[in-house]
């Protein structure tokens, strides 16, 4: 009985060889393949073959309402955006608005996610849905209703400044107060940003506070030794996501003025241009251009910032 | 193997940090663009886009080159450009078409109508990929304009058929050679004369006499002209203490009602001034950007008239509620709006909103130094030059010119004479209590401004984006210069013309 029981025993070893090692492996990756399969035909179909193609059309004059006299051009393209005054304007006002949506976006988020994580705050949930909120109401409806807020003569923002004795700017039809109205209008929905947030200090260990309370600390250094460094690559992923949405902002530049970057061109965002160029102009060529500059502009800051964080994101499973 | 486990460990972070940024890069590329929201807004615009992309009715599939069912040769019918693509003018326009095809055995309209917010960029698309219809329209001269080059010159087949519009003023047959080298690319259908709107009951509160309706007419004793409305419109500007603008008293600052502005002039200097005379970005030559005397004269009227004489609403004021966001005869805060006979669409709001307006009527548009100018706005029905079947399409679309149906349900002032008292009816029949003086827009057909507002210039699309930059930062910025601002437009837009030099 022994003998026959030990015979019918697998040998710990030969479970853990390379032959049961190489089928189970094998076997994984199948599934793997199969479950990521929709994902990659997808991609493929849908993400790759379009980016090709516009590869190959930002080497052509590509124009849609005369298909018949596309003519390979080369880099012209590309040489002709370095003198495109649109293309250098919409840069220009495309960096110029990221750097204060951007630091504003991160900041406020944050700083609301910690609010609503506070568990003094009574009613949390009611103030989380509230926050959200705004997320959910179309982005055109949203834009024309800021439109009304942000009116010079009859809008409420310059009435409550006025009702404190300030200033009101024209917002939507100044050059300068054009960038801080529409990263005002950004702030309204930064629901999404607020809930990742909220998600990663949820997640943060209780035992480190208790720990550092123990050990004598006050608030502002369990925010900066433990809230931010465990927090760090939600932050990351919050600042990389922001800086492609901000690359790529277009409704509201768009719905503000009709497309056409109004006031003195102060909201010809690179994308909108890009739109522009394609089906106004009809320049589709130019365009593809347009579009694979702005890739490589977000790719090359995506990559900056990954530079930039390697040594000062903490990931609690080790390195990324 | 130490080593080299520790090489795969260094590249391993590095390739897996690539392919993440990668992964987000083109992941948020695909989503909607917002920078306070990754992805949750992204389906409301693209809500809105898929609502608005779905075509109206879309083309029976029939075998190529076959006969249509009513055995005739198939003309495609592409409607959107221009009126037509409204969900209440649908079913007319398919009934007509089916009427047209039971009724003959030689042409068979195969319809197809989208909205107007994408029709262009369908028809760019058709034409790219080698299906475009044989007729567009209605369409006005900017559409025209947008596809000049694909337009097929009708002259020929005028001249084959002997085909005429009965009754039209010569000028108006005139006005549609709009295509390269003069060609002739459509014939007159439906025009839209330019007028004023007053609104009698401002009028009447002020105590002032209604604006001449009649050509020559003088106004309280002077002649109507463009003097005579900047005094007219500062008496009809009213404050919030109800002071108007020639009282020493007023405050420019709380401005309640205006006495005047060309609502929808689509942002163009060309339309504002038109007033002042007809003219062009440019010049005879067909090359050269120039700023014409009436821009020129007529942008700096506007730029006191907002800045200086505040009885034009600025860009801000335009946009406040007091002026219902953008519809300013229909808040019942301007006296005098300068448009086309179109513009009876929007002078009540939708139901159930009550209107504001009581009473309004037509009158003349003043003149300056002795001439009146009514910008026109026609639709026509044009062909396109890949037609295979240049006179079956031809003879479907003087079918569709002839359709008095057709005008009535686009809301069109008739081209033909005879047309135009079923108008007129259609139209107070919307305006119930309101006497409306159709001589006004009838004398006004005589006075269209050759060139067009909307006439073709090199790379239009452009150019335009360019000028209504002009307009937009004169009626948005206190204290432009305008005759700087016209200098660098010149400048700009010569260099937009020579793009398109060969």
């Amino acid at each position: 009985m022994t003998d026959a029981t030990e015979s019918n025993v697998v040998p710990i070893a030969e479970i853990g060889g390379p032959r049961w090692h190489s089928t189970q492996s094998r076997r994984e990756t199948m599934w793997g393949f199969v479950f990521i399969g929709p994902w990659l035909i997808g991609l493929v179909l849908l993400t790759a073959g379009p980016m090709i193609a516009s590869l190959v059309l930002s080497l052509t004059d590509f124009d849609l309402v005369h298909p018949e006299a596309v003519r390979f051009v080369g880099l012209d393209n590309y040489v002709r955006m370095a003198s495109d005054p649109n293309v250098i304007k919409s840069l220009l006002v495309t960096f110029r608005f990221a750097i204060i949506a951007i630091p504003l976006t991160t900041f406020a988020s944050l700083g609301f996610a910690l609010l609503l994580n506070s568990s003094k705050l009574v009613g949390r949930n009611i103030f989380r849905t509230l926050v959200y909120m705004p997320v959910q109401i179309p982005l055109v409806a949203s834009t024309l209703v800021w439109i009304g807020f942000l009116n010079t003569q009859t809008g409420w923002l310059n009435h409550i400044l006025g009702f404190l004795g300030l200033p009101g700017p024209d917002w939507i039809n100044s050059e300068t107060w054009i960038y801080p109205a529409l990263a005002l209008i950004g702030l309204w929905g930064i629901g999404n940003f607020m809930l990742i947030n909220l998600a990663g200090l949820q997640s943060v260990p209780t035992e480190l506070y208790e720990a550092a309370r123990i050990d004598g600390a006050g608030a502002g250094t369990m925010f900066r030794r433990i809230t931010i460094p465990l927090m760090s690559p939600i932050l990351l992923y919050n600042l990389v996501i922001s800086l492609v949405v901000t690359f790529q902002y277009f409704t509201q530049a768009y719905t503000m003025t009709n497309g056409r970057g109004d006031p003195n061109n102060a909201t010809l965002f690179i994308n909108l241009d890009l739109y522009r160029e394609a089906f106004v102009f009809n320049r589709m060529g130019y365009a593809a251009a347009i579009a694979w500059l702005l890739f490589v502009i977000v790719m090359a800051l995506t990559l900056g910032l990954f530079a930039f964080a390697r040594k000062r994101v903490y990931y609690a499973g080790g390195d990324r | 193997m130490n080593g080299k486990h520790r090489t795969l460990g260094a590249t391993k972070p590095r390739a897996l940090g690539l392919l993440v940024a990668v992964a987000l890069v083109v992941g948020a590329c695909n989503a909607s663009a917002s920078p306070s929201s990754p992805a949750s807004q992204a389906p409301a615009p693209s809500t809105a886009a898929s609502a608005s992309l779905a075509p109206a009715i879309t083309p029976v599939p029939l075998p190529p080159n076959a006969p249509g069912p009513n055995g005739g040769t198939v003309v495609s019918w592409f409607v959107g450009l221009g009126a037509g693509g409204q969900p209440q003018q649908l079913a007319a326009e398919a009934n007509f078409v089916d009427a047209f095809n039971k009724s003959q055995k030689d042409v068979y309209i195969s319809l197809e109508i989208y909205n107007n917010n994408v029709a262009g960029s369908i028809l760019k698309t058709q034409i790219a990929a080698g299906n475009a219809p044989d007729i567009i329209g209605p369409v006005g001269v900017e559409g025209l304009n947008l596809f000049r080059d694909q337009l097929l010159d009708l002259a020929p087949l005028i001249a084959k058929t002997g085909y005429s519009v009965p009754g039209v003023d010569p000028k108006l047959v005139d006005f549609f050679k709009l295509g390269e080298n003069n060609a002739t690319v459509g014939v007159p259908f439906a025009t839209y004369p330019s007028f004023l709107y007053f609104n009698k009951d401002l009028f009447d509160e002020a105590k002032l006499p209604y604006p001449p309706t009649k050509v020559g007419e003088l106004y309280q004793g002077k002649p109507w002209d463009m003097a005579a409305l900047r005094e007219l419109g500062m008496k009809l500007t009213v404050d919030k203490n109800g002071n108007d603008a020639t009282s020493p008293s007023f405050d420019p600052n709380s401005v309640e009602q205006w006495g005047f502005d060309m609502q929808y002039a689509d942002n163009s200097p060309l339309a504002e001034t038109s007033l002042f005379g007809a003219s062009s970005f440019l010049a005879a030559d067909g090359k050269t950007a120039q700023i014409p005397d009436p821009v020129s004269i007529g942008e700096k009227w506007y730029n006191d008239g907002v800045w200086k004489d505040h009885f034009i609403p600025s860009a801000s004021q335009i946009n406040s509620d007091l002026l219902d966001k953008g519809n300013e005869f229909e808040s019942g805060n301007l006296a005098m709006n300068e448009s086309h006979s179109w513009f009876t669409c929007c002078i009540y709001p939708a139901a159930p909103a009550k209107p504001k307006i009581k009473q309004f009527g037509f009158a003349i548009a003043p003149s300056y130094n002795g001439t009146i100018t009514a910008k026109l706005h026609a639709d026509t029905f044009s062909l396109l030059k890949t037609t295979k079947v240049p006179d079956a399409a031809f003879k479907a679309m003087t079918a569709l010119v002839g359709s008095g149906e057709l005008l009535t349900l686009y809301g069109a002032f008739p081209a033909n004479p005879a047309q135009q008292d079923a108008f007129f009816k259609a139209t107070e029949a919307n305006f119930p209590g309101v006497k409306l003086d159709w001589s006004v827009p009838q004398a006004m057909l005589a006075y269209p401004d050759i060139p067009n507002h909307q006439s073709w210039v090199p790379n239009y699309a452009k150019a335009k984006s360019a000028w209504q930059a002009f307009q937009n930062k004169y009626r948005s910025t206190a204290g432009t210069d305008i005759d700087a601002e016209l200098a660098t437009l010149k400048t700009t837009l010569q260099g937009i013309f020579d793009e398109t030099a060969p």
